[in-house]
């Protein structure tokens, strides 16, 4: 091992304590009273009271809950077009022109923007009545009666439009994950294929696509895990629409901050926490395969 | 990586990408730039004037836009120092200290990882209030001032850090904490220029904590007081365009800033577990 067994036996908890505290207190602490507050009966106004399963029947049996959850998976469908968007722009970053440092600066603007800022930019594009988007629609598909897309009110229309904000701020990020897997492709592999004949289309066919495999599969577990929880893209690009158009997350606060039902709020937590688990252990394997 | 063999075309293709995705990336926000400085009898999504800087006037004194870019920033650099520290702290230990129990402490941190913010606000918010920090710039920044997510990228940098560099100090007599801060800190200084950049805009674009915990107005950090307007200010929605605008000012320019530091290597790493 190393040399430093000479250390005294508190010193690495010293180290420790601090994070320990933080994450023991606010992640596993919550992460336990989560489950526990689920089987009582708990609002802003009285103490919890145990109340067994009532609260998962009651959740089973929402109409609301359903369309959340149901709602939170059509919203997976982000999941593809992130992948197309970042994996796009990582392969014209890497494409060899001269610009490619600069774009990749630019593309990673959206990251750094707040999200609420992005929702509110995407509202403005996104407006009914006059936004860019539905004059661009209206002049290329007028002549089909194509036009005013209620993007901000009518199920499912406002999920697309917080997915187009949820995409439009992460794409950049990915795009860096593909940079790095782009990387792991030996150019000399990519050069040899080119001098076989192979063009460019089919070198990145049948060279750098098969390669990048791997980074593709953690971009969609990652960014579907992100799409699971999405919050502020609803909340605020298309804010004030009925319960039934939110996902999880905004379903959750809903349910405990606006009605004060703490109780109903944790069990909903819990069933959201079991999705998310599905897709944190596909990921856990998909690590395990890469450190392999 | 510079292609030695290249079809004609293939750098026109890949020119007309970069200009659809460039329009794509930074189309929307310099809209919302225009709207911004627009009067508000103008119309929207059009580039027709009055302009006017009343928007910005309206949302910096009727808003309380000063007060949440103080808190903002306060919140930002609070969470982000923590972050880095508590997290290089808990990361050296792990990567090269041995005592009982490592793997397990290792393990545990990792699983935290699992556990989405949020799932668990709402015990979150009542162990928070419960510790007195309802409604205080403490509480926005406290619950998450480490994360696992910081302490795994530490431990890899360290873990990459030549051993011999460190029992070299060790002989000179240097302490675990000396050798933590003088030998290992400034080797990492990637790994935590990273973390601190992904803090920073963490912590500048978090919506849902500070909403759940914070009460009063002159607590609101930004993205909680652009919430607001959008609300109060419903009929001229400008006003929040002002707001945004100047939300996203300094967080562009502190990123071009550090921009040095974003290197897509680091992303392979940063990304595993």
């Amino acid at each position: 091992m190393t040399s430093q067994t000479l250390h005294r036996p508190w010193t690495p908890w010293l180290f420790l304590l601090p994070a320990l505290l933080v994450l023991g207190v606010f992640f596993v602490g919550s992460a336990a009273q989560v489950v526990a507050f689920s089987f009582t009966r708990y609002s802003a106004f009285r103490n919890p009271e145990f109340v067994g399963l009532q609260n998962y029947t009651t959740l089973l049996s929402d109409r609301i809950f359903w369309s959340a959850i149901l709602n939170s998976f059509l919203y997976l469908l982000v999941t593809p077009a992130l992948i197309a968007l970042s994996l796009t722009a990582a392969l014209v970053v890497d494409s060899g022109i001269r610009a490619g440092k600069p774009l990749r600066l630019l593309l990673f603007l959206p990251v750094v923007t707040p999200t609420i800022v992005a929702a509110v930019a995407w509202r403005l594009v996104l407006n009914e009545d006059s936004g860019l988007l539905n004059q661009l629609l209206t002049f290329l598909f007028g002549w089909a009666g194509l036009h005013e897309i209620r993007w901000l009110t009518e199920h499912p229309f406002t999920l697309f439009s917080a997915m187009m904000v949820t995409a439009w701020k992460g794409f950049g990020f990915y795009m860096m994950i593909f940079l790095a897997g782009l990387m792991q492709v030996p150019a000399s592999t990519r050069e040899a294929a080119a001098i076989d004949g192979a063009g460019p289309v089919g070198t990145l066919l049948h060279v750098t696509l098969p390669a990048l495999r791997p980074t593709i599969a953690l971009i969609a577990v990652i960014s579907s895990i992100s799409a699971l929880k999405v919050f502020d893209e609803l909340f605020v690009t298309v804010r004030g629409v009925p319960a039934n158009q939110q996902t999880a997350v905004p379903y959750i606060y809903d349910l405990a901050f606006e009605q004060g039902a703490f109780g109903a709020a944790c069990a909903a937590g819990v069933v959201l926490f079991c999705i998310i688990l599905v897709f944190s252990l596909i990921n856990l394997r998909l690590s395990a395969g890469r450190e392999a | 990586m510079r292609r030695s063999a290249r079809a004609p075309g293939w750098t026109a293709t890949a020119y007309a990408f970069a200009a659809i995705l460039t329009v794509l990336a930074i189309g929307p926000a310099l809209w919302l730039v225009v709207g911004a400085f627009q009067s508000p009898e103008a119309e929207l999504n059009t580039l027709s004037g009055p302009w006017t800087l009343a928007n910005f006037r309206e949302a910096w004194r009727e808003g309380g836009l000063a007060a949440a870019a103080t808190n903002s920033v306060i919140v930002t650099l609070a969470r982000a120092g923590l972050n880095v520290l508590l997290a290089a702290l808990a990361a050296y230990p792990l990567a090269r200290l041995s005592f009982r129990g490592r793997n397990t402490v290792f393990l545990l941190v990792l699983a935290t990882t699992m556990i989405p913010e949020q799932v668990i606000v709402v015990p979150m918010f009542k162990i928070a209030a419960g510790l007195g920090l309802y409604d205080s710039l403490a509480g926005a920044v406290i619950p998450f001032s480490v994360s696992a997510f910081g302490i795994f990228l530490c431990r890899q940098a360290f873990l990459a850090i030549p051993q011999d560099l460190e029992e070299a100090a060790w002989i000179d007599g240097a302490g675990s904490l000396r050798i933590w801060w003088s030998v290992m800190l400034p080797l990492a200084t990637p790994s935590l220029a990273l973390l601190a950049l992904f803090s920073v805009i963490g912590a500048w674009s978090d919506l849902l904590w500070p909403l759940v915990i914070l009460q009063s107005e002159d607590n609101f950090t930004l993205p909680v007081a652009i919430n607001r307007m959008l609300g109060v200010f419903a009929t001229n929605p400008r006003v929040a365009y002002a707001a945004s605008v100047l939300a996203v000012v300094p967080i562009i320019v502190f990123f071009l800033t550090v921009q040095r530091w974003l290197r897509p290597e680091l992303f392979g790493g940063a990304v595993k577990g």
